[in-house]
């Protein structure tokens, strides 16, 4: 990087729509000043001027640079202004940041997506990237949980994902009208569906739904190698330098947030 | 060999005042006990303290500083800087800070600030009681990391040069510079041999390996940890006094457009690395009291190949609870088996 670039400043961008999700979930679409270009899995710093910044991965296609999609829960200060939005308002973007995932590293394996709640908005951009292009890979699928039926997000695109992939849905708990599966997310993978040794899969969500399905996961004989894990932590810079995010000595904003378990699985306190 | 020359003090002078055109000076002062870098006037040049020990300010104050606007393009001070008495122990704080803010990403005000300033260090001969540079590796008088040295002897310095910037800050200045002769180089050694005896002699309850990693990989669930806490008020003075702890915080300026200000954070403090849905690796204060060791001695290592522990003490004299890094390493040493 040009020692004169400052990684603090902000690419403004224009705030053209929102959409509600959930009760406690909106969709923002973002215009930049320039097209952001990025990778499936990476993130960037959305700011909201006079407010804080805060780390959000892409949830649209990265083929998409010109027009960003951030799916967001309301769930501290600078979440709840910028809930308070409105399209028109000038946001700020730093990034983008992280490793991203290497979809080619999963050509010509079965692709299993284990998703927990406010996590299809990261697995989403790498779901879109990765139907483009299927015939790359022997399967893909799904597995996608939610506390309730309220909770799930992107719940328009759920029946035409479904003419693309294998998607399973359950949610913790429901009323009688709900005809999808009933019980943690984990529930969804069974022996006789999964092709271990073929199988890539990607573990995105709530740290304890992470933690419960990678050992599922390994239960049913994948490799740590094959299991791949997109890590949260609280984050400052992005850049390597603030150490916030750190898991032992590894920088989840920059080495990360992308790792496979078998990078992992030796560090303590990695599901905290 | 070391390019090494004496200077008388009348000389020595001399060079500070044609310094003192180019440079702000921030030179190693007396305030009470203690030293601190402040500006230097011409007419205080006297003031200047040149052996003794480290500064209570490490030089992160000035690379880093507590808060500031990172938002706007860097504007250098009217003069560049000159760090003058600079000791080892913060010279080898910069091997963790250049490849910090140096690396992949470069942090364009370290970078400038950093590279726009020259350092002059001199060596330590009255190591203070909370010191233990040669219990981490290192020694009390610097062997890299400057542009000039300075030790001093008899009624003058032995000057050594380390970098072609530090030959330039000699140039035009021949007629000071003397060939150091066999005598003025054993003294220097005699010096130093004594101002290292008396780390070491300070040191001399505290038993630990110098890879002290060594000690703290089995002794993560050890009861010392929960021990030492209980005179630890959360205060993050071990973090902010501390040459090389960098870590920050972002924060945006209320009601302004994209102004961001960077301010020095704490490990120790609860908040330090709770997310937005509540959730923290280390909830417990003892986590938190024994990730600073880890990361001393464990992860800056792993990040960028040098021990995060330079034996300043500078957070032994912070602590308000009187917690000694030595007595804990210590005492872990003790339980581990390494000291019986």
């Amino acid at each position: 990087m040009n020692p004169m670039v400052n990684p603090y400043q902000v690419l403004p961008a224009l705030l053209e729509e929102v959409t509600i999700e959930t009760a406690a979930i909106k969709s923002f679409y973002l215009r930049p000043e320039r097209p952001f270009d990025f990778k499936c899995g990476q993130f960037a710093a959305l700011t909201v001027p006079g407010v804080g910044e805060a780390p959000f991965a892409m949830a649209s296609s990265a083929s998409h640079p010109e027009r960003l999609k951030f799916t967001v829960q309301r769930a501290g200060y600078m979440t709840e202004r910028l809930h308070a939005l409105s399209p028109g308002a000038r946001l700020g973007l730093r990034g983008p940041f992280g490793n991203g995932f290497n979809v080619a590293d999963y050509y010509g394996r079965h692709l299993l997506l284990v998703v927990g709640g406010v996590g299809f908005p990261p697995a989403r951009a790498l779901l879109h990237t990765a139907v483009a292009q299927k015939e790359r890979f022997l399967s893909i699928r799904m597995c996608y949980g939610a506390r309730s039926p309220e909770d799930v997000v992107y719940s328009d695109e759920i029946s035409a994902l479904r003419k693309e992939i294998q998607l399973d849905l359950t949610v913790d708990s429901a009323g009688e009208t709900w005809c999808e599966s009933l019980g943690v997310v984990t529930t969804l993978l069974q022996t006789d569906q999964i092709d271990a040794a073929q199988t890539t899969a990607v573990v995105i969500g709530p740290p304890v739904m992470m933690k419960f399905a990678t050992l599922k996961l390994l239960d049913l004989n994948l490799a740590p190698e094959n299991i791949v894990l997109s890590m949260e932590r609280k984050m400052y810079c992005g850049i390597g330098q603030c150490r916030h995010c750190m898991i032992d000595h590894l920088f989840i904003c920059k080495d990360g947030p992308v790792f496979t378990y078998a990078e992992l699985q030796n560090l303590p306190d990695i599901w905290e | 060999m070391a390019e090494r020359y004496y200077v008388g003090k009348a000389h020595w002078l001399s060079i500070l005042h044609a310094w003192l055109e180019t440079y702000t000076i921030l030179a190693a002062q007396a305030e009470g006990d203690n030293l601190y870098y402040a500006p230097l006037i011409p007419t205080e040049l006297s003031h200047i303290v040149y052996d003794r020990a480290r500064s209570v300010q490490p030089l992160k104050t000035y690379l880093i500083p507590p808060l500031d606007e990172v938002s706007s393009d860097y504007k250098p001070p009217q003069k560049p800087w000159m760090f003058l008495g600079v000791k080892a122990c913060d010279l080898a704080a910069l091997s963790i800070l250049d490849p910090a803010f140096g690396g992949e990403f470069t942090d364009p005000f370290y970078a400038q600030r950093r590279h726009g300033s020259l350092i002059v260090s001199s060596d330590c001969t009255a190591p203070l009681s909370s010191c233990f540079c040669t219990r981490v590796g290192g020694q009390p008088y610097a062997i890299k990391g400057f542009d000039l040295n300075l030790s001093r002897i008899w009624d003058g310095f032995v000057v050594e040069v380390g970098s072609l910037k530090g030959r330039q800050l000699l140039d035009g200045h021949d007629e000071a510079l003397k060939e150091l002769v066999k005598e003025e180089a054993e003294t220097l050694l005699k010096i130093r041999d004594e101002a290292r005896q008396k780390v070491n002699r300070i040191n001399s309850d505290f038993v630990f390996p110098e890879a002290v990693y060594e000690v703290l990989a089995g002794q993560r669930e050890s009861a010392v940890w929960a021990d030492y806490v209980k005179t630890c008020v959360e205060c993050g003075a071990c973090n902010h006094a501390c040459s090389t702890c960098h870590c920050y915080y972002l924060d945006d300026v209320t009601r302004a457009d994209f102004v961001k200000l960077r301010g020095w954070d704490g490990c120790q403090y609860s908040g330090y690395a709770v997310t937005a849905g509540g959730g923290t690796p280390r909830p417990e204060l003892k986590e938190r009291f024994r990730n600073r060791y880890y990361c001393k001695f464990k992860y800056l290592p792993d990040n960028y190949s040098q021990k995060g522990c330079t034996g300043c003490g500078r957070c032994i004299d912070a602590c308000q609870g009187q917690i000694d890094m030595r007595r804990v390493l210590h005492d872990l040493s003790v339980k581990s088996g390494e000291v019986t």
